[in-house]
């Protein structure tokens, strides 16, 4: 072999340009979401950093006094806050264990039933939200109004049963997805040993596939918490921390919603709006940082 | 044991998945505290037949059989029996180990909690006795909480025979258990079978093995049975022309 040719084989690994030129399309694709991602940050610090001119970051996080537009205002956050994670908890309460069951159901018991119910649980995921808060508003509060007897529909429960609908499908696609990629040998080995479909689900297939399910119920709970139209339709906009599941609520993202568009840009209300947001960014950002490290934990076990 | 009858028995059973006729007409007997092994080339019936003998088919759509198979005398198809209560009387090890995510301790519990044992000091037994008969309690005493995926291939399918074990079947199913497993690991997983002093029905593609652990061999071809008999005469003398072409590697 000529020292040529040896050369010519030695230096193959070399990219050809079709290849670099790919390489570097998808890098250029991964620096675009990253950039979007450090740049949408910096936007939302910026203008939040302007109220902390004017307001104490304390009262701003701990203080349950909303008024925007008193004079002077007040900008206390608490009451949303408190007003999203109820809404977000007591939504999780019935769609974590209806979307897991609902999960099972069609991984592990829907046989040919499933060529149907999968398409119809994802179609529900496709409900666009506008539609399930018009439900709420003409359906389920008028109901609660006339059957339980309360002065208003628009509360927290209604949140919570609009947002649980919601959640459902996600819960149930990705919990199927997880429980579908246990290996059939461990659970061919559990029915071996002479365990039943039900005792083979609970004890090996949904423990297997702990990591995916914790995160689809987190990630279900990610979007209850950021969802916008459901919350200004039917949870009532009250800036309080609710007494009971029957009591109005003014999560953060529908207080964003109502009133950025009457707010004179550069303004304190404007920056405590973006104020609100971050604070809106970091929980989601908890949310998400919590499913990556309960799907670690369990998958490394 | 007074009961001298086969521990296995089987009667024209033949066996379809779908319109595909798996096995034909096999009939045979299998005796107690005896290993048996199931030869023949790839996709022969041997491995479909074996889990036949503890209604593993069952959860293949389309299958369907017709004829009897006794185990210990009681009939494993018939319209009153169990599918649950038979797999714990017929226990199995697979090709591939296939230990649950779980420490070691909980992989030999499986079996007694499902059949209720709860109290920590009988599943202590339970679990030393599993793991000395699987000879793999001196390897693992100190690390029973560990997971049993950590082991080594053959601690891990010494881990399935523990664990099938743990229930006390009368009968064990084999299938390859060592086709995913190094030489020495083999070894160990032979050396087992033959001290076991079970009844044990293997299914192995490895002449030699099937030479050296078993006391019956029997030779299925296209989804018959070509031969059944001592594994000695079978590998010295055997009676059809097909069973010692096999045999002799002319085919398979």
């Amino acid at each position: 072999m000529s020292q040529e040719t040896r050369e010519a084989i030695l230096l193959r690994p070399k990219l050809s340009r079709t290849e670099q030129g790919a390489r570097f399309f998808f890098l250029a694709c991964a620096f675009v979401a990253l950039g979007q991602m450090v740049l949408i940050m910096l936007f939302l610090l910026g203008e939040a950093g302007g109220l902390f001119k004017t307001a104490n970051f304390f009262d701003f996080l701990f203080s349950t006094e909303w008024y925007p537009t008193y004079e002077p205002p007040e900008f206390g956050a608490a009451a949303l806050i408190v007003g999203s994670l109820a809404v977000t908890f007591f939504s999780s309460l019935l769609a974590a264990p209806i979307g897991l069951g609902l999960a099972v159901f069609l991984a592990c018991l829907a046989g040919k039933s499933r060529e149907w119910i999968k398409p119809a649980v994802e179609l529900m995921a496709g409900v666009p939200s506008v539609v399930l808060g018009f439900l709420g508003l003409v359906v389920l509060a008028p109901f609660m109004v006339d059957v339980l007897g309360l002065p208003t529909g628009l509360n927290v429960l209604n949140a919570s049963l609009i947002l649980a609908l919601m959640a459902i499908p996600s819960i149930a696609s990705l919990g199927e997805d997880a429980l579908s990629a246990t290996p059939r040998q461990i659970q061919d080995a559990s029915y071996a040993l002479g365990a039943t479909r039900w005792e083979t689900i609970w004890r090996v297939t949904m423990p297997a596939s702990m990591s995916g399910l914790s995160t689809a119920v987190i990630l279900g709970l990610g979007r209850a918490l950021g969802e916008t139209l459901v919350v200004l339709m039917v949870a009532g906009g009250a800036a309080q921390i609710p007494g009971s599941l029957f009591d109005s609520v003014r999560p953060l993202t529908a207080t964003l919603a109502a009133e950025m568009g009457e707010t004179a840009i550069g303004s304190p209300h404007y920056h405590a709006l973006f104020a609100l947001g971050v604070v809106l960014f970091f929980l989601t950002l908890g949310f998400n940082l919590l499913a990556h490290y309960l799907g670690q934990k369990w998958r490394s076990r | 044991m007074v009961d001298e009858g086969p521990i296995i028995s089987v009667k024209n059973v033949d066996f379809y998945y779908g319109s595909f006729q798996a096995l034909k007409n096999i009939s045979l007997d299998m005796r107690a505290k005896e290993v048996t092994a199931l030869i023949g080339p790839s996709g022969c019936g041997k491995s479909t037949f074996l889990k036949l003998l503890n209604r593993m088919n069952d959860f293949v759509p389309g299958a369907r059989l017709s004829g009897e198979i006794l185990v210990s005398g009681q009939s494993i198809y018939g319209p009153d029996s169990d599918p649950v209560s038979i797999r714990r009387l017929v226990g199995m090890v697979f090709q591939r180990p296939n230990p649950f995510p779980k420490s070691i301790y909980d992989n030999i519990c499986y079996g007694p909690r499902l059949v209720g044992t709860r109290k920590k000091a009988d599943l202590d037994l339970v679990v030393e006795k599993a793991l000395r008969a699987a000879a793999l309690w001196d390897d693992v005493k100190d690390k029973l909480g560990k997971s049993a995926l950590d082991l080594s291939g053959g601690q891990q399918q010494r881990v399935c025979i523990a664990r099938a074990l743990a229930l006390s079947p009368e009968i064990l199913l084999m299938d390859e258990p060592t086709s995913a497993l190094d030489p020495i690991a083999t070894a160990k997983v032979e050396e087992w079978i033959q001290e076991s002093g079970m009844s044990i029905v293997i299914v192995t593609h490895n002449m030699q093995q099937a030479g050296r652990v078993s006391d019956h061999t029997a030779f299925f071809y296209m989804g018959e049975l070509i031969e059944f008999g001592a594994t000695m005469d079978i590998f010295t003398r055997p009676r059809e022309e097909r069973t010692e072409n096999y045999i002799t590697g002319r085919f398979g």
